[in-house]
């Protein structure tokens, strides 16, 4: 492990960021989940909430209750014995998805700009299984990666200020399924009709970060049938670690 | 019971409570109450629970009808509210009949009050609050002829009719200051941008809601990004987008973002910015963590002795 990573440092008054090397990838994001199902298992008292994201997880805390140097604290004890922590086996969604310009604006940009037909697009795309980094932005949005380098395509110049729920889509080596009709500036060639956020369970998604999604073609009628479906009935296999 | 019937909703109208801890690990903001202190008076002034639902409203407008006998409070903004024919009282309890009608007819000072009711507004909690969040389809903005109900209580609990003293109330005439903690990404721009950060007026765009506030003004200088890889986003965080523009998330901001932060506002600031609008000024003032920390104990042991008081 590096000497200078991670870097530990408080953040406002109860906070503390804790980030390890400075890159997109799986080997590093899984420092991050090892961090937080470690420190979840502990017990401080103070402590609120631990959140992975890329490669830093932040760590809150009510400043009233405990200061920053013990928190600090936890957290070293906990990163010295990162690589013993394992974390839950990953599993893997498969999210049936109906690719087509009506349902994915972006279908034929994309094609344009790889040089594929879109029925290629729609073929690389619906093969990959992309994992998750973390769950984040707004209502439970999954942040995936590994889209194949033949599909990164930047993201819209102006973000498209309306783009329905479900709608799936990617930008550079990133991938999401929109959880609720958003603004957004990546590109989207599909849509799913199974909800993938629901308010009213807890929690809110049955997705965690380290899981994988596939959006396996399917017809129209195909998929919003399977909209009428529990997310969980979409969890595939148990991938090996 | 029935409390009331929304006559009308007015400018913006939502239920709030103390909002959601501990789901951003989810994605879910925390919500609640933008002016936390003052909903809690609201709620401290009827005996209620702190976390009993209160409406939030905006600006002007809303318009309601009691439906039965019930104790009401309004605390927050001044938005100029009427019982019927004579002015409503503020920061204290008072009782609505069957019948009479409560109107915010304008703004004064601040810009959003809080409606309590005695045992608090009866609408059904999801993932444990009964906060409004708009984006993530939680609750909705109140409808016209739409009816609330309270939650039951305890008849011998009954508020009190004490008023809430001068010195409780908070001065929303003081905006204009707001401190800040430097970091986490402050060194992702260069001197001569903290510099125009620290020492410039931003007013606050019409493009401003429970997420964020987004300003006007000066452009901080960025020395690399603006874009970090996307990492979690605290209350009151302030971000520079790529135009150099200072953006202050709020209480129904994201989750994690991907925008460098530089600075986090103080907590002890957050209930002024929630009473702010756009058009309004604000100047961005360093104070250090311990300094941060010392203000938010002195609000603490306030807040302590104004529960004491209102005992």
């Amino acid at each position: 492990m590096s000497d200078t990573y991670p870097v530990i440092r408080a953040v406002a008054e109860g906070s503390i960021l804790v980030e390890y090397e400075e890159e997109v990838s799986l080997e590093v994001n899984r420092k991050a989940r090892q961090l937080v199902f470690g420190l979840e298992q502990v017990s401080c008292p103070g402590l609120e909430e631990v959140i992975p994201t890329y490669r830093s997880v932040v760590v809150y805390f009510d400043p009233l209750q405990v200061d920053a140097d013990t928190v600090r604290g936890f957290i070293e004890d906990v990163n010295a014995n990162l690589m013993e922590i394992e974390l839950p086996p990953p599993r893997l969604f498969r999210i049936p998805t109906t690719y087509s310009s009506t349902h994915g604006p972006d279908l034929m940009r994309v094609a344009e700009h790889t040089g594929r037909t879109p029925d290629e697009v729609i073929q690389i795309f619906s093969a990959g299984a992309y994992p998750v980094y973390f769950l984040g932005f707004i209502c439970s949005l999954a942040y995936l990666g590994g889209v194949p380098e033949v599909l990164h395509v930047p993201r819209l110049a102006t973000p498209r200020p309306f783009v329905p729920a479900g709608s799936v889509g990617f930008a550079g080596p990133q991938a999401n399924i929109l959880p609720v009709d958003s603004p957004s500036g990546f590109n989207y060639i599909g849509r799913t009709f199974v909800a993938v956020y629901d308010p009213r369970q807890f929690p809110p998604t049955l997705i965690r970060p380290g899981d994988s999604i596939q959006c396996p073609a399917v017809c129209e009628e195909e998929a919003r049938l399977a909209g009428e479906k529990y997310l969980g009935e979409f969890i595939e296999s148990f991938q090996n670690t | 019971m029935k409390a009331f019937r929304i006559l009308n909703p007015g400018v913006q109208t939502t239920i709030q409570d103390q909002g959601r801890h501990g789901l951003m690990k989810y994605g879910i903001p925390i919500s609640g109450a933008m002016d936390q202190r003052s909903f809690v008076i609201a709620n401290l002034l009827l005996r209620n629970p702190d976390n009993a639902a209160a409406l939030e409203t905006t600006l002007q407008g809303l318009k309601l009808q009691a439906l039965n006998k019930v104790t009401m409070s309004i605390a927050g903004a001044d938005l100029d509210p009427w019982l019927n024919d004579q002015p409503a009282p503020q920061w204290t309890a008072f009782t609505m009949r069957e019948g009479d009608v409560l109107y915010f007819k304008k703004r004064k000072g601040g810009l959003r009050a809080y409606v309590g009711v005695k045992g608090g507004i009866d609408v059904p909690e999801v993932l444990g609050s009964r906060s409004t969040y708009l984006r993530g389809n939680i609750g909705a903005t109140l409808r016209e002829g739409q009816i609330l109900k309270s939650c039951s209580f305890s008849p011998g609990d009954s508020g009190g009719e004490v008023g809430l003293p001068q010195e409780y109330r908070p001065d929303f005439d003081r905006a204009g200051l707001i401190r800040v903690i430097m970091g986490p990404q402050d060194d992702y721009f260069t001197p001569r941008g903290i510099d125009t950060f620290l020492n410039s007026i931003y007013r606050i765009s019409p493009q401003c809601d429970r997420q964020a506030f987004r300003t006007e003004g000066p452009a901080v200088e960025i020395a690399k990004g603006p874009d970090i890889i996307s990492d979690p986003i605290p209350l009151g965080a302030v971000q520079v987008t790529g135009d150099g523009r200072p953006v202050i998330l709020l209480r129904d901001a994201q989750a994690t973002g991907g925008y460098a932060k530089i600075a986090i506002v103080a907590r002890v600031e957050m209930d002024s910015l929630g009473q702010m609008m756009p058009g309004d000024t604000i100047r961005f003032q360093r104070i250090d963590r311990q300094r941060a920390l010392d203000l938010l104990s002195e609000e603490t042991q306030r807040l302590t002795r104004m529960r004491d008081f209102l005992k």
